[in-house]
């Protein structure tokens, strides 16, 4: 203890606070205030670069005004040129992501359910898992040419070992107790997996693909950086090499909203399909 | 030479031994002979860590033993002859409450509508009736428990597996299960092996009380309950009670501090 202070008897009140005098409005309120900041961050980001720019505190061949980017976009829209772009990506990205998902859940069900399928691969999984995909473009390119299917499979393969790699560690890992208790009902194979291995596995699944579908947006600029001829990738470098700045501005832009758009998307889904995750408690 | 034609026991555990090899092999179990009879309501006493719940889970069939063996004698046609309530509850987090329930009977193959019948009924005898559609981990401990409870009752298991079913409860909440139990029990007399660490629960439920010795857990002694069937909960205020409770923790006492003295050597 350190040095006494004079002290003097005070009654401790512990009462209702806002949130529990008036849960809904309390919720409610507080709904709107983090939707509003969450809506304040890249107004005031793209409000302060407006601003530098007119003031010419920076390069405009560099740093283009958001309003000379979006009209920019609107023209782009207008020739029909962003929607071109924006399905030529977003058909590369879905179909990679389905494929890595699929092959990735296929793939930590055998490892993850087979001691055996797990000594034979893991350790050959792992050492592929190292390779840097954006590596192996070329080699896809010449083995498959230059269509749409090497784009594809790189994302894939990227999508794979994240997907894999998460739900097999899930599946090792579920407690010990919830199998017991499974089993100690006649529970085994398929209810097992039903029951207890499938649900316990979702969570992480559904973790994993919202940060994979993040990866395979970031996986397809790459790729279409270096051979497409339509694409947000493409846009991107094609209009850097042309030296139309507000046309990049707008390519890097859309990666982003595409990025934040699908993370959603599959949040969501998740929200929806794990009822017991949100079961806690708002207040 | 084990029992008579006419009644074969339930269980019979011979001469069986347990390790378990993880980091370091520890020595759960010595060497435990037990016979139990069709119907018969035995007590397992025994301080911490001395294997009762692994003499559960050997014949819940989710561990074997090391040595010596272990004979069930089932009348058959089920899935699995036991339901076990878990010391750990082990109700699954992503089934509601309802569902939680259903799944013993689920896995037994019970059809749809009896299942649902079931599930209702014993929802209802646990008070879990308004949390039906909840999640567990909204759900007390103590309620969680009784969903793990009505899990396993719901089946009418041939043989009851309880590790210390009641350990959550509140003292209030533990009495009426316990005489809820009683009751149940006397009704349909189904073999049931009960994990605890309270003698007075022991004498009070059980037609016999086996006291085990601090790990390496074996049977030390075992009582048989004097109190006629069926029995109320009033003969806790019989003077025979007391002297029974007595006699018991006289002979548990020791164990009990050489479980903690021991500090886990040898
Ligand atoms: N799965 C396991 N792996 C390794 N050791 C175990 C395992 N289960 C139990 N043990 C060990 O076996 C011994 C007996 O455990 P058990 O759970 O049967 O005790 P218990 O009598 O039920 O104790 P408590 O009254 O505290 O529940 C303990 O020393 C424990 O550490
Ligand atoms: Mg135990």
């Amino acid at each position: 203890m350190t040095s006494q202070t004079e002290t003097s008897p005070t009654a401790l009140r512990i009462e209702p606070g806002m949130a529990e005098r008036d849960p809904s409005t309390f919720l409610r309120r507080r709904g709107r205030v983090e939707f509003a900041l969450s809506l304040a961050t890249p107004i005031i980001f793209v409000l302060a670069w407006e601003f530098a720019s007119r003031m010419g505190w920076m390069d405009k061949r560099f740093f283009p005004a958001p309003t000379n980017i979006f009209d920019s976009a609107v023209n782009m829209y207008q020739t029909g040129l962003l929607e071109k772009d924006l399905i030529a990506s977003t058909l590369r990205i879905l179909a990679g992501f389905a494929l890595g998902v699929v092959s990735g859940l296929i793939a930590a069900l055998a490892l993850g359910l087979s001691r055996k399928t797990r000594a034979a691969l893991e350790p050959f999984l792992s050492a592929l898992y190292t390779v840097p995909k954006l590596a192996l473009l070329p080699l896809l390119l010449l083995i498959f040419g230059l269509g749409e299917f090497p784009k594809v499979l790189l994302v894939a393969m990227t999508v794979f070992f994240q997907v894999w790699i998460s739900c097999m560690e899930a599946i090792l890992t579920i407690p010990e107790t919830y199998k017991e208790a499974a089993r100690s009902f006649g529970a085994k194979g398929w209810s097992m997996f039903r029951h207890v291995t499938w649900p316990a596995l979702l969570p992480q699944l559904f973790i994993n693909m919202r940060i994979s579908i993040g990866i395979a947006v970031l996986v397809i600029v790459g790729v279409e950086f270096v051979q497409a001829s339509e694409g947000i990738g493409y846009r991107i470098w094609h209009s850097w090499s042309l030296f139309q700045a507000n046309r990049m501005y707008v390519g890097i832009c859309v990666v982003a909203i595409m990025g934040y758009v699908f993370g959603y998307a599959v949040r969501w889904v998740g929200i929806w399909a794990l009822p017991w995750t949100r079961a806690r408690t708002k207040v | 030479m084990h029992g008579t034609a006419s009644s074969a026991p339930k269980i019979e555990i011979r001469g069986v031994a347990k390790q378990y090899h993880s980091a370091r092999t520890v020595q759960a179990l010595s060497k435990v002979d037990l016979t139990i009879a069709d119907g018969e309501f035995v007590c397992l006493l025994g301080p911490s860590g001395c294997g009762k719940s692994t003499i559960l889970r050997m014949l819940a069939r989710l561990h074997k033993p090391s040595d010596g063996e272990i004979i069930i004698n089932t009348a058959g046609g089920r899935v699995t002859p036991t339901a076990m309530v878990f010391q750990d509850y082990a109700v699954f987090p992503w089934k509601t409450i309802e569902q939680n329930v259903r799944f013993g009977l689920e896995m037994a193959g019970v059809p749809m509508p009896e299942a649902n019948e079931r599930t209702h009924r014993w929802l209802k005898k646990m008070g879990l009736s308004d949390f039906a559609k909840n999640y567990p981990p909204t759900l007390s401990g103590g309620m969680q428990q009784r969903v793990s409870i009505a899990r396993a009752l719901a089946t009418e298991p041939e043989i009851l597996l309880m590790d210390e079913p009641f350990a959550a409860l509140d003292a209030q909440h533990r009495r009426i299960m316990q005489e809820e139990l009683l009751q149940l029990w006397q009704e349909d007399r189904r073999t049931v092996v009960f994990v605890t660490h309270s003698i007075e629960e022991a004498i009070l439920l059980g037609d016999r009380i086996v006291v085990m010795s601090a790990r390496p857990g074996r049977i030390m002694a075992e009582f048989n309950v004097p109190f006629a069937r069926p029995r109320s909960p009033e003969i806790r205020t019989d003077p025979h009670f007391a002297q029974l409770e007595q006699e018991i923790w006289n002979m548990l006492r020791d164990e009990v501090e050489r479980a903690y003295g021991e500090g886990g050597h040898k």
